[in-house]
């Protein structure tokens, strides 16, 4: 399968933050959800992929091709959307969008116009005066008009009222119908993701955890609960994280059949949800911290 | 890159509009047309300049297919453009109120000086907040004001003697050199700010 | 072609295509040589990820259900009923034998065990 997005080994340090040997692919024709906690890394791994920063080391490529040598014709292909306002806040939408279309050479107004109406945005009104929400579909309508390929968005659901994440995620399943287009998108509400997302990639502090098809993670990841009595230093080696309260205990398992024929009948094994392999991977990486220091 | 050249004009169009009749305002009441043309043209330069100043414009314009190089460039030569376009108002200016053109001279000192303050003017930002440069600007007004009033209470005549001896300069080979030597060092600050811009974070 | 998702079921949801897709193909209601909606189509009504009905479709597939055209889409197979039958009714016996096993092994009587599977049998309808 063809790979839109590919990062190899890509590191890159700020003062305080480093993003370590980050490898990971985006498939082609499908939706990847990204994900991880706050500081994660989730915003610099996207600058990275936009060429808005350059890694100290490692490659990434877009396409099959470098931005050394094809940044304009990479760029040409992306449509991308902010969490936060990119515009001029003194500029309508209308004078927005005309500075933007001449960049691109496949921008079509036909397409902008439908999405202005769909989403029943004022042309003329100044950007300062756009709720948060309206800021957002602006934003969306001038990424979707140029025919990209890819698109790209940091957080594009938070601040938005759920009935249009709704119809945002309607509008992303219009958008891969023809199995050309690729859509990578961070979030931190998870379960914008279930109905949606084909893949998910999970990095923590920094670090890649996964990148897995969703339904890979039902089969592998299970909640584990029990009473105390089961734990002991080899079952609790099963975990990647695990709770203990005074009325048992609460883990994570990422070899849910193993698991399940280990404790067979004595303990409870459910469906995790993202958060929860988000939250126990937190602790996991902490106990280690912890452990080490 | 013309698209962003044209952008920076169109964002401009308000500021503009406002501007041009406090341009002829100007030239009525008689001030030296130098001395008008170099703060207009660094004005606008700058505010040009103050408008793609944040973060998120840097985002904006990095993330669509554009360059740094051609972000930078775009500067730089819309920096020309405006001067060009002041220059040429304040020559239809000065003819329609005073019936008179301005000296070939004048041009080539406003053009100088706004080229030898955009050329120290254009790195600094890259690297500092616009804020800075104002800043800056009123210290050194400070310091002139008070070397003015304590050291040396002639230095406004000192200078408005030299400007009168640049613009009186018959030889044509001294002009040269100042027009050369300011295009050189637009040129290097140009390659400077290229530098600098490609290792911004924004 | 009926398919209902559950999102509060133990099954995954491609399990959940799978099984209704091959249920209406085997009772006939779906016949052969028709074709199924693309699986990018079917994610969208159904409001699921495009990879679950490609899952759905590649089990489909794997199992001889269905069968897929290049740049066509994906097609009901020919079902030979006869042997999908004999099929099932060898896992039956299968199953059943090692019923058998494991109660001879802690002493069940075969009438006991002739009650026991009754009572299931009825238990499921």
């Amino acid at each position: 399968m063809e790979n839109v997005i590919e990062l190899n080994k890509v590191t890159k340090a700020f003062e305080g933050f480093k993003l370590e040997n980050l490898s990971m692919t985006v498939k082609k024709g499908f939706i990847t959800g990204f994900i991880g906690g706050n500081g994660a890394g989730k915003s610099t791994t996207i600058k990275l992929i936009m060429n808005l920063l350059q890694p100290d080391r490692g490659d990434i490529s877009l396409f099959g091709l470098d931005y050394k040598n094809h940044e304009k014709e990479i760029k040409q292909r992306i449509g991308f959307v902010f969490d936060n306002n990119i515009f001029y806040e003194n500029s309508t939408l209308l004078e927005m969008k005309n500075m933007i279309k001449r960049a691109y050479v496949n921008w079509d107004d036909k397409v902008f116009n439908q999405y202005i109406e769909k989403f029943a945005l004022p042309l003329k009104k100044k950007i300062k005066t756009f709720s948060k929400g309206m800021m957002m579909k602006a934003s969306l309508a001038i990424a979707l008009s140029h025919h990209a390929e890819l698109i790209i968005m940091d957080e594009p659901t938070s601040g938005l009222d759920p009935t249009f994440r709704r119809e945002l995620l309607d509008i992303l399943h219009d958008l891969i119908q023809d199995g050309e287009r690729t859509i990578f998108f961070s979030t931190h509400i998870t379960t914008d993701l279930d109905r949606i997302a084909d893949y998910i990639t999970f990095i923590h502090q920094g670090q890649h955890i996964f990148s897995k098809e969703y339904y890979k993670i039902e089969e592998e990841y299970a909640i584990v609960k029990g009473e105390l009595e089961l734990l002991d230093r080899d079952t609790e080696r099963e975990f990647i994280g695990i709770r203990k309260s005074d009325y048992g205990f609460e883990a994570l398992t990422a070899n849910k059949e193993h698991t399940a024929e280990l404790f067979g009948d004595t303990a409870i094994l459910e469906k995790p949800t993202l958060e929860d392999i988000m939250l126990y991977t937190k602790k996991e990486r902490e106990a280690y911290v912890e452990s080490y220091s | 890159m013309w698209n962003l050249i044209l952008k920076d004009i169109r964002l401009q169009k308000n500021a503009l509009f406002t501007l041009l009749p406090a341009l002829f305002i100007y030239l009525f009441s008689g001030l030296s047309v130098t001395w008008v043309g170099i703060v207009f043209c660094i004005v606008i330069i700058m505010d040009v300049f103050s408008k793609d100043e944040k973060s998120s414009s840097n985002i904006l314009w990095n993330a669509l297919p554009y360059t740094r190089k051609e972000i930078v460039s775009s500067k730089y030569i819309g920096a020309l453009i405006f001067t060009t376009l002041i220059l040429l108002t304040i020559l239809a200016g000065n003819w329609i109120i005073h019936q008179e053109f301005i000296q070939w001279e004048q041009i080539i000192l406003v053009t100088s000086v706004v080229i030898f303050f955009t050329s120290f003017a254009f790195p600094f930002a890259y690297v500092f907040k616009i804020q800075y440069i104002v800043n800056a600007s009123l210290v050194l007004l400070v310091l002139y004001l008070f070397t003015v009033s304590t050291f040396i209470p002639d230095l406004n005549d000192r200078i408005r003697g030299f400007v009168q001896t640049i613009i009186g300069l018959d030889d044509i080979f001294l002009q040269l050199i100042v027009i050369l030597s300011a295009a050189v060092l637009y040129f290097l600050s140009w390659l400077l700010s290229i530098w600098l811009y490609n290792r911004k974070v924004f | 072609m009926r398919i209902i998702i559950s999102n509060h079921s133990k099954e995954p949801i491609y399990g959940q295509i799978y099984t209704q897709i091959k249920k209406q193909i085997l009772t006939g209601e779906l016949q052969a040589g028709q074709p199924l909606p693309s699986m990018r189509k079917l994610a969208r009504e159904l409001d699921v990820s495009v990879i679950t009905t490609k899952r759905a479709y590649e089990e489909l597939e794997k199992n001889g259900f269905i069968y897929s055209v290049v740049g066509k889409g994906s097609f009901i197979s020919e079902q030979n009923n006869e042997m999908i039958l004999e099929r099932k009714r060898k896992v039956i016996e299968e199953q059943l034998s090692a019923a058998v096993q494991n109660s001879k092994e802690i002493g069940i009587e075969l009438a006991e065990l002739n009650e026991l599977l009754s009572l299931l049998y009825k238990e499921d309808t």
